[in-house]
């Protein structure tokens, strides 16, 4: 029996070993430290591709300045969150908290605990529900980003049937994406939405919604794809379908989406798609930083509730908006 | 044989195949259902659509019959699919031939499954808290991997998620093949029959003399391949593998299994009633979509759909149950 044991977590660990040295990825709680400065805690409610390069945005102003980034990822947990934001306040002892909520709602414990211990509490990227209380706040705006999507696709001057995914029902920038493109389309009778699949951003649903609503309504040919993370989903779909077409075919359908990652750039470049409204995460972790560093000088930032639009990239003006993207960089 | 004979032979048989498999009759009002409001979805290319769509399912759901009929269960389905997918990518793996490097990602998910079973039948750690653990460290690793990004998937290891065989969907091929390996282990093997026995009385079982530890780690590796070849088939279907790649799908797994008729506390099941419980499932996605149904009340439908297939599927038990008892209390002289 204990040779089965032994031989049990002996391949246990061989297999971790083995695994583990497939990784080409970065640790998902890390400490930046440098000298002088202030010291940053950051919570982020997962890390993806966005957070990554909003995290190295969030990293390369703070090195600027000379502070110090104390990182943690919470796993798309509420409750490890909290205790991570907690354990940054009152044992990491930070200066400000730049903080993603994994849930709004129950973010606004965290929000009065920084309060109470007088800890700029910043967000980026997605607002919460307690408005009041937050120090700085800076996100992109999902309707103005929603309608650049409808501008887009009027411009193309033809008449469009759409194919509208959507992202989670209670995620406020899916809903901002979604009401910005229908407040976009008003006023015009070109391009109207034929199909609405919901997805919760899951990839699948996304891949099986695009697929049957390609088989109810054959005559699609205009998709808004409401994140770059879905993008290969709804490729895949249509590659099934027989109608994945490049950009100049006749038979292309039109496909706007959103976020700007490497995905979306790629696709772009490979003349997949028509167009892209990239997120400027960027700016998030130069303002986010340069405000913490103000707040916890004890100085005002005014205004302290930040919204940017999205930078729209498409087939014209691609090669010269690139390197403004994030997810262009190492696009050929 | 008279008209009358045949006819009641006919309804018997009819009788005894509703009263088997009591999802048939609710999956067929479904079909009627969503066919009457939406003329497409009762078209050729639909059902084919369907069938695709119900492929990853039909096998993982089929994997998952087998852990449950021993009274165990596998949390840690889809974070496995994540891990699969991730190990697809990774640069070593697409240097070899992509039937090679397949071979090899289902190997490693029958050898991680088999882990699984390790702790649950020699450790003798209930197995949602086996699993539970293995699911973090299953994602883990597959975000390790990826490094928590959107990674394509070559052209050369999709095939398992693309192209037909005689027209036929290969996702959909591959899962009925599944389908019917499981049920021929299932019913005509000595290992099935002691899947059945375990998952009956496990206690009575080992008094009896069955391997059942061997049993336990056979069956959570075998579960572990079949993960594994559902994995291939949803890479290659959706191009890409990204980090919430079956994120939850082992909910929708065991609502499968359930719905199929296979009993939680294990012992009694079939592969074939979780093919009617997936299939319904992939029937309830995709007609809602078609009849246009509004965002909003998805989950509502969905779930209403679910519960009414179950009700439904509970009535033929009942009335069986109720002729029986109507038939052992009737006078026998009344009877001849």
């Amino acid at each position: 029996m204990k040779l089965k044991f032994k031989a049990s977590f002996a391949a246990l660990g061989a297999m971790a070993v083995i695994l583990t040295g497939c990784s080409t990825a970065t640790p998902a709680s890390t400490t930046d430290t440098s000298d002088g400065g202030i010291t940053i805690g950051v919570s982020f409610e997962h890390l993806n591709e966005i957070r990554s390069a909003e995290l190295a945005g969030i990293k390369d102003a703070a090195k600027k300045n000379g502070d110090k980034v104390v990182f943690v990822s919470a796993d798309d947990d509420a409750q490890k969150q909290a205790s991570q934001i907690q354990d940054l306040i009152q044992t990491q002892k930070v200066d400000a908290l730049i903080v993603i909520a994994f849930n709004k709602d129950q973010i606004t414990s965290s929000i009065a605990l920084a309060k109470a211990n007088n800890v700029p509490f910043l967000t980026i990227d997605r607002a919460t529900t307690d408005q009041e209380n937050i120090s700085f706040q800076i996100t992109g705006d999902p309707v103005a980003d929603g309608k650049l999507v409808a501008e887009q696709m009027i411009a193309a001057d033809k008449d469009l049937k759409v194919l509208q995914l959507i992202g989670g029902l209670t995620d406020q920038n899916a809903v901002g994406r979604r009401d910005g493109f229908v407040a976009g389309l008003k006023g015009q009778t070109a391009v109207s939405i034929v199909a609405d699949v919901p997805t919760d951003w899951d990839p699948t649903k996304a891949l099986d919604g695009t697929s049957n609503a390609l088989e109810k309504n054959p005559d699609i040919n205009a998709i808004y794809v409401p994140s770059d993370y879905l993008l290969p989903s709804v490729l895949s779909a249509l590659d099934a379908a027989g109608k994945l077409k490049p950009v100049g075919d006749p038979d292309h359908v039109f496909i706007v989406t959103i976020d700007g990652d490497p995905v979306g750039c790629q696709a772009l470049a490979d003349k997949t798609i028509d167009a892209d409204i990239a997120t400027l995460v960027g700016d998030f972790g130069t303002q986010a930083v340069e405000a913490a560093r103000a707040l916890s000088a004890g100085e005002t930032v005014d205004p302290h509730i930040v919204e940017i639009a999205g930078l729209a990239i498409n087939q014209g003006n691609f090669s010269d908006e690139k390197a403004n993207v994030w997810g262009c960089a190492d696009v050929k | 044989m008279s008209k009358i004979a045949r006819s009641r032979s006919i309804g018997s048989a009819t009788w005894r195949a509703v009263s088997s498999q009591p999802l048939i009759p609710a999956g067929l009002v479904l079909i009627a259902l969503f066919g009457v409001i939406e003329p497409n979805f009762a078209s050729g290319s639909n059902a084919l659509n369907i069938a695709t769509q119900a492929s990853v399912l039909l096998i993982a759901a089929t994997a998952m019959t087998f852990v449950i009929l021993t009274a165990g269960i596998d949390l840690s389905v889809g974070a496995m699919i994540f891990l699969a997918g991730a190990l697809v990518t990774s640069t070593w793996l697409q240097s070899l031939p992509p039937a090679l490097a397949l071979v090899l990602v289902a190997l490693c998910c029958a050898v991680l499954g088999g882990l699984n079973g390790l702790g649950v039948a020699v450790v003798g750690v209930p197995a949602m808290i086996v699993t539970l653990a293995t699911l973090q460290i299953f994602r883990g690793l597959g975000g390790h991997i990826t490094g928590q990004r959107s990674v394509i998937v070559d052209d050369d290891l999709r095939f398992m998620g693309r192209g037909d065989v005689a027209g036929i969907p290969l996702p959909f091929v591959v899962a009925i093949a599944v389908i019917l390996f499981g049920t021929f282990v299932l019913r005509r093997t000595v290992f099935g029959r002691f899947v059945q026995a375990i998952g009956s009385n496990q206690p009575a079982a080992m008094n009896a003399g069955l391997p059942v530890k061997r049993v336990l780690i056979g069956v959570y590796a075998f579960a572990g391949l079949l993960v594994g070849i559902a994995a291939m088939v949803q890479v290659g279907r959706l191009g890409a593998v990204q980090p919430t790649l079956g994120s939850g799908f082992e909910l929708t797994v065991i609502t499968a299994v359930v719905l199929g008729g296979t009993s939680l506390t294990g012992g009694r099941g079939s592969v074939i009633g979780t093919m009617i419980g997936a299939l319904i499932l992939a029937i309830v996605e995709n007609g809602l979509v078609l009849i246009g149904a509004s965002a909003y009340i998805f989950d509502i439908v969905r779930g209403a759909v679910l519960l009414s297939a179950l009700l439904l599927s509970g009535i033929p038990q009942q009335l069986l149950r109720r002729l029986r008892a109507d038939s052992s209390s009737t006078p026998q002289s009344a009877r001849t």
